[in-house]
């Protein structure tokens, strides 16, 4: 099995990243790496590695970094926005299906009602009938009639509202 | 009217609570790390990705993501690493996202880019030679030998930045080294 390190390796790769190789360097060090394949490779590629770093570096066009720090700023904020919002929506989706709930409930302590008129529009559609229904429902069970209506424009306007905002 | 009583958008965004948008260091000390980095890791995305497009969307996302981390720093080499790792990530995850039309490292008309705006000679074939050889490699070879070679790293920083393990960074080097020397000596053997 071949070795993977040379005691020389730091020496040469020194002597390369420095511009010293090969004029400038020990010739015993030299000679060395001539035969030892790790150093070898270290001469072959760690030149010109960092050459092309110097070349490639030289082609960034990076924006400013006060730009980049105003960007992060907006995006951060932006996301923390988006964050906080989250709690909200929960609270509106619960504030919703309670708002069912409670219409659930309503319809349950008028199903009498609802379901006799049901029966009576079964067994003819009555103008004069359903509008007597509707008056004896408004008089028997006027404040939950009301609280129904209610819900049913609130709920749909307060939907529009949200989707508006956002 | 009744929108009138309410936040303005950029009025609520200033009110929302400073820790929610805090990052790992002041404006001034970011823009001088920025300043002293950039530059490096623009370069190390580009030969990594090998798409110099891809570099600069990466890099606001690094510096970003480098911001937003909850880490804390003991030094400057610590900082970079820090950051490299990221754009690491973010390289690896984006060559995932784009495996189609991942193209060859600096390669094909980039090459010929490269080599273009070099004046000298021996240094335009120089160019073209390594961007050719890298873009035979591996992209975690790649970053391997850049941070070696073009950023000075050790090989428990290679490690770290990876995500490898110390142990068996000489002989992964090692490896990588081997690979590119004979890619750049079976240039020089046709000739």
């Amino acid at each position: 099995m071949s070795p993977v390190e040379c005691d020389f390796e730091a020496d040469v790769l020194s002597a390369v990243m420095q511009s010293r190789w090969p004029e400038q360097t020990d010739s015993s060090l030299v000679t060395h790496a001539s035969t030892c394949p790790v150093c070898s490779d270290v001469v072959a590629v760690a030149g010109v590695v960092d050459e092309s770093r110097e070349a490639l570096r030289t082609e960034a066009h990076l924006p400013d970094s006060g730009r980049v720090w105003w960007v992060a700023q907006m995006r951060a904020r932006r996301e923390a926005a988006k964050t906080a919002g989250r709690p909200i929506t929960v609270v509106q989706v619960l504030a919703f299906a309670c708002a069912m709930g409670l219409m659930g409930a309503c319809f349950g302590a008028t199903s009498q009602w609802f379901q006799s008129a049901l029966q009576r529009m079964g067994a003819g559609f009555d103008v004069q009938q359903l509008m007597a229904a509707t008056g004896t429902a408004i008089t028997e069970h006027g404040i939950l009639t009301l609280l129904v209506i209610a819900l049913m424009v609130a709920i749909p306007g307060a939907i529009y509202l949200v989707v508006v905002r956002e | 009217m009744f929108r009138d009583i309410t936040y303005s958008d950029a009025s609520r965004l200033d009110a929302l609570d400073e820790t929610h948008t805090k990052f790992v260091m002041d404006e001034d000390t970011f823009r001088a790390f920025y300043d002293r980095t950039a530059r490096g890791v623009w370069a190390y995305l580009a030969r990594v990705t090998g798409d110099r497009q891809m570099a600069d969307d990466l890099l606001q996302e690094a510096f970003y993501r480098f911001l937003r981390a909850d880490a804390e720093h003991d030094n400057e080499t610590h900082r970079r690493n820090s950051l490299y790792r990221i754009a690491t990530n973010l390289a690896r995850d984006a060559r995932r996202r784009s495996l189609v039309r991942i193209p060859a490292l600096i390669g094909g008309d980039d090459i010929e880019r490269v080599a273009g705006r070099c004046n000298h000679a021996g240094e335009t074939e120089t160019q073209t030679d390594v961007s050719r050889a890298m873009s035979r490699m591996k992209p975690r070879e790649r970053a391997m030998l850049w941070l070696a070679y073009a950023e000075g790293a050790s090989h428990r920083e290679i490690a770290d930045v990876l995500g490898v393990s110390p142990d068996s960074m000489k002989s992964l080097l090692f490896r990588a080294r081997r690979k590119m020397a004979e890619l750049l000596r079976g240039k020089d053997g046709r000739q």
